[in-house]
Order: C-alpha cells, then structure tokens, then sequence
C-alpha cells in the first residue's frame, strides 16, 4: 500500500500530530502539577515553560505536608490551615484496598463460573450466561438508589462499621466487574482443548482436581490479565463510591473534594490526578496484548 | 486394560459417597453458586426493591410513603426535565458515538502500520483509556476554564469565542464541553478495536483489488467496511450502553448545568437523590434508564445481528 517516500513521511508526521494531540491533556496536567499557583492562575498568557517546578503539590497531597508551608513558600498569605483535607495518602490507600478486594472477589467467583460455562453442558447454561451479560447492560444508577437503603438495614454502611462498608463498596465492585471477568476468563477457558481436561478425568482426577492442577496453570495469563482489567475498572469507578460511602473516600471521589467555595485547588487537583493515573499506565502496557479482548467481553481476539 | 479399570474404579465421584450429587464438582451448580449469589443478593434484590419504590409515592411534608403504583410513573410523562434528560442522553450518546467511531476508524487506519515506532504509538493511545474519568472532569474544567484555560485561550486566540468566553457556563455550547472530554477519553477504545479488528482482515481481497485497479477509498468502501461491520457493531453496541448512563463527566465538570443544559438520566436521578432525596421518584428514572438501555440494545442487536 505504502508506495512513495514522500507519501510516508506525510503519514508519519500524521501519526505522530494525531498521537501528540492525544497525550497533550496529559502532558498539560503533569506540567501543571509541577507549576506554583501564580503560574497556573496567569491570565495574561498560556503559561507553558515560564516559572519555576515546584514539588509542593505532591508534597501536600502525597506527602501530608502542611499547606500552610505552600503558603510561605509562595510568600501568598492565602489558605492558612486545612492541611490534612488535601492528604490524600489515606484516599490512596482506601483505593487500593477497594480494588484489590474487589479483584479478588470478581476473579475467585468468576473463574469457577466461567469454567462451569466453558466445560460443562447443563439445562440453562445460555441463560445463565445471559444473566451474567445482562450486568454489564444495567445502569449502576438503577440499583444504587435501594442500595443505600439496604445497606443502612444491612448494617453495610460505612459510617456505621468501616469494615462493612469496605465490603459492601467491594461486594458492588466485584458485582460491576463480574461480567467483564466471566466472559473473559471463559473466552480463555474455550482456548484450551476439551481433550486436556478428558484426559485428565480418565486418568481418575475429580474435576475440581482437573481444574485446578491442569486448566488453571493453563490459564494464568488470562487470569491476571482479567484481574489487570477488573482492577483498573475498580481504581476509576466513580458513582458508587460517590453515592455509597462517606468515610471511606476513593480517589476519583477524594480529588472532587478540591473544589472549594473559595476556588479550585488546581496544583492539587493535577498533583493527585497525575499521581492517580500512572498504576494504571502500568498495568495496562501490562495487559496490552489483550486488552481488546477485555474490553469487548471475549468477543474479539488480536 | 487393567491399570485402566484400576483407575477407573476409584472414580472421582464415588471418592466422598457421603456428598450428593449435585454437591460435588462434577455438578456444576457449586461452580455457578458463588457468582449467581453475587448477582442475586447485589443486582436482582436492589433491582426488585427499585421497582417496589417505585411504585411508592413519598409524601414531601410528612416523609411517609404510600403506596401509590401510578404516582411517579405518571409523573415522568408530564415531567419536562425527564423529557430534556431524555433529548440530552441520546444526543450526548449520539453524537460521541459517531465522533469516537470516525476519528476511532480514522486514526486506526492511520496507525495499522508495521513500521518502526508505530508500536510506540499505538501503545500511548491506550493510556487515556485507563483514567478515571472523574479525574479526566477534573482536568478538562481547568483547561476549559474561561480566564486561565489553555484549551479557552486557544479557541479565544483562534477567534473562536470571545475573550472570557466561559464554555461550559453557557448552555449552548456546555454540553459540546462536556462532550470534549468523553470524546478524547473513550476514541482510544475505538481505536484499539478497530486496529484489531483491521488487523484480522484476510489480505488476498486486497491484492486481487488493486491488481484491478481499485483506490484506496473504492477498497475502503466495498472491502474493509462491509468485512468489519460485525467488529463494528460490537463496539457501538457495548460503547452506546456505557454511553447512555453517563454520568461521572456531567456531575464533574458541570453538575448537569447551567440550569439543566447538561442533566442526562443518570444526573437527573442523581439530583433528585441527592436534591429532595425523594428516593421513589429517583428510583423511577433510574429504572426508566434501564428500560430505554434494554429497549434500544436488544433492537440494535436484532437489526445488526449482534451477539456479545
């Protein structure tokens, strides 16, 4: 396809403008999470380069350093006290507890159901798989306003015992996650050969034993790729951490806390943004090679 | 063969006679139990108690409830925010959709190559994808900022707007702001399923097309198109769903506002849980959602023969 020189470079200077229009929020954010307050709030002009880097940002929301020294600092008499509402180590650490719970949550109830999907033939089998289709189609908002109610009666909230409520915000994660990982897993499932499994059972092994010291080693890339992806859908929910915990505050939710009546913490805003993306860019060139399949549910392999 | 029988005798089944059939894991009910229970206990119970609310009407002055079944289903009707969140939802869905499809085709296209870097360059298009997008809000309000944006200033200095133009404060162009976001976030999706779904294409239909003669845009057209409808398909179908309960980019960057420009179902029921916690009525909508999200999908997969 790709004849003449001149035609290629006119593509690759394409590609290369289209991918940089991309990555320029990204970049801009990471820039602004380095710049001091006068530099971020220039209304003269854009201010791309012109100041001097400053790690406050990530002091005081990574680090717990008292906003009162940003004030000295920046000889800026504003936003005296109120040091501890931008620590947001606490956050941090909440959201990793909630993802990884529910990580192991979706992926210890999704691979014993995908297998029974992907090996078993029973009466309902198609149903049950569109039961489990039938998650991803449901707006979480239909089941959140109950929710809370139930969980008040439950004794799930957060406010009301801290562990409970980890385990309720986790049990709906997992519930999210749920189709994405039973799919998954049995769209891996289906790569390994029946005759694998038959083998083994003839050879006098119980299925559980089948599947945990024969199909399970098989699948272990698939495995962590479905956990990669349950957990960094888990790091970026949103609406029900919003709505079902008070106390234990998720770092989407934390990072909303910025905005104040008296203006916008944007250092703040882009420090714990930019320090909240990068597990993510991690993990994902981790699980590039199938992220397509996870993303469209097992249905389409690269 | 006797090692055969041997093993054989000793029969995975008969290891535990105590246990019932359908107990061991020869049955698969304890395979399905743990995940059916999940979805029971956390999806279909919530769901049956939303319809149940739903059929309550909640008193505004004494807080009770009564049981009314009409009340806030008839109220949609005559409600004119569930019209607009309506109108506001399908344009939001729309209108991204048809954005991430094209620029996700286009930049497919543009980077399906095996030369050097474009590895590279395909890797970075994934990272928006992994943003929480209530962080993405965040840092679209501060580049759409009327006086210190960057993303303002441009437009301002292009002329576009005029100085000070606050784009997300006016109700015209607030949900085009809004969109912005959603749009630079999720055309990645896009992106990576079409270059996988490129990438499957045969190639003999290809060669036998320009040995006839055929342009790039003819071969576009008649062969690439039409081989990638089913991969098509699957992305708007499971993009549209997620699109429709848009939520996280209007609650951040403007709150369903100014006024009501921006209110989408899902923000509207928001607000009225959070607003006048009037949970029945909020229950409605959102159950009002799910309808419209069941309706318009098993549609599209009818038409497109879709199946997930």
């Amino acid at each position: 396809m790709e004849s003449s020189r001149p035609l290629r470079i006119v593509r690759d200077v394409t590609a290369v403008t289209v991918v940089g229009i991309f990555m320029f929020p990204i970049f801009w954010w990471a820039l602004t999470s380095i710049k001091p307050i006068s530099a971020i709030f220039d209304k003269d002009r854009v201010n791309f380069f012109d100041f001097t880097p400053t790690f406050i940002n990530y002091g005081v929301t990574l680090f717990g350093q008292s906003r009162s020294q940003l004030a000295i600092d920046q000889g800026i008499g504003m936003g005296v006290g109120g040091a501890e509402a931008y620590d947001s180590r606490q956050s941090i650490m909440e959201s990793v507890i909630v993802s990884l719970g529910a990580t192991a949550i979706t992926m210890a109830v999704a691979v014993f159901a995908a297998y029974a999907i992907s090996r078993m033939m029973f009466r309902g089998r198609s149903h049950y798989l569109n039961w489990v289709l039938g998650q991803r189609f449901m707006p979480p908002i239909a089941i959140l306003v109950p929710l809370v109610t139930i969980y008040k009666t439950a004794g799930l909230r957060d406010t009301d015992n801290l562990y409970m409520g980890y385990f309720g915000l986790m049990m709906i994660y997992a519930l999210m996650n749920l189709p994405i990982a039973v799919l998954l897993m049995k769209s891996f499932l289906d790569d390994v050969p029946k005759d694998v499994d038959e083998a083994a059972m003839i050879d006098g092994a119980t299925r559980f034993q089948t599947f945990r010291k024969v199909v399970l080693p098989m699948v272990k890339g698939g495995i962590a790729a479905s956990a990669v992806l349950v957990f960094i859908f888990s790091w970026t929910e949103f609406l029900l951490s919003l709505f079902l915990t008070t106390e234990i505050r998720t770092v989407p939710v934390k990072i909303q806390t910025f905005v104040t009546s008296t203006g916008n913490e944007w250092g703040f805003i882009a420090a714990l943004g930019t320090a909240a993306i990068i597990p993510s860019f991690v993990f994902i060139l981790l699980v590039q090679k199938n992220l397509v399949r996870g993303l469209t549910l097992g249905s389409l392999k690269e | 063969m006797p090692a055969d029988s041997a093993s054989l005798e000793v029969r995975a089944t008969d290891r535990r006679p105590w246990l019932p059939h359908w107990l061991t894991s020869e049955s698969p009910l304890p395979w399905l139990l743990p995940a059916a229970a999940l979805m029971a206990v956390f999806g279909i119970y919530p769901l049956i108690y939303a319809v149940t609310l739903s059929l309550y009407k909640k008193n505004a002055a004494t807080r009770k409830m009564v049981f009314d079944p009409t009340h806030n289903w008839t109220k949609i009707l005559s409600d004119e925010r569930v019209w607009n969140a309506i109108y506001n939802t399908f344009l939001y869905t729309g209108v991204a959709l048809v954005f991430q499809l094209v620029l996700g085709m286009l930049i497919a296209l543009l980077l399906d190559s095996d030369r050097k870097g474009y590895g590279v360059l395909r890797a970075m298009m994934t990272l928006p994808l992994v943003i929480p997008p209530a962080v993405t809000g965040m840092m679209f309000l501060l580049m759409l900022n009327g006086s210190f944006g960057v993303l303002s200033r441009g437009l301002i200095a292009m002329g576009v707007f005029p100085p000070g133009f606050s784009i997300l404060g006016t109700a015209n162009t607030a949900m085009a702001g809004v969109l912005l976001a959603e749009i630079w976030q999720w055309t990645p999706f896009m992106v990576l399923i079409m270059l996988a779904g490129l990438r499957s294409l045969p190639k003999e239909p290809f060669e036998a097309a320009a040995i006839d003669g055929a342009t790039a845009f003819q071969a576009f057209f008649k062969l690439t198109l039409p081989m990638m409808s089913k991969v098509i398909a699957i992305a708007v179908l499971i993009r549209g769903i997620d699109l429709f309960r848009a939520f996280d980019y209007v609650k951040v960057m403007t709150d369903s506002g100014p006024g009501t420009a921006t209110e989408t179902l899902t923000s509207y029921a928001g607000r009225i849980y959070f607003g006048n916690a009037d949970f029945p009525y909020a229950s409605t909508i959102a159950l009002l959602t799910l309808i419209i999200v069941i309706l318009v999908s098993t549609a599209f997969m009818k038409a497109f023969k879709v199946k997930l």
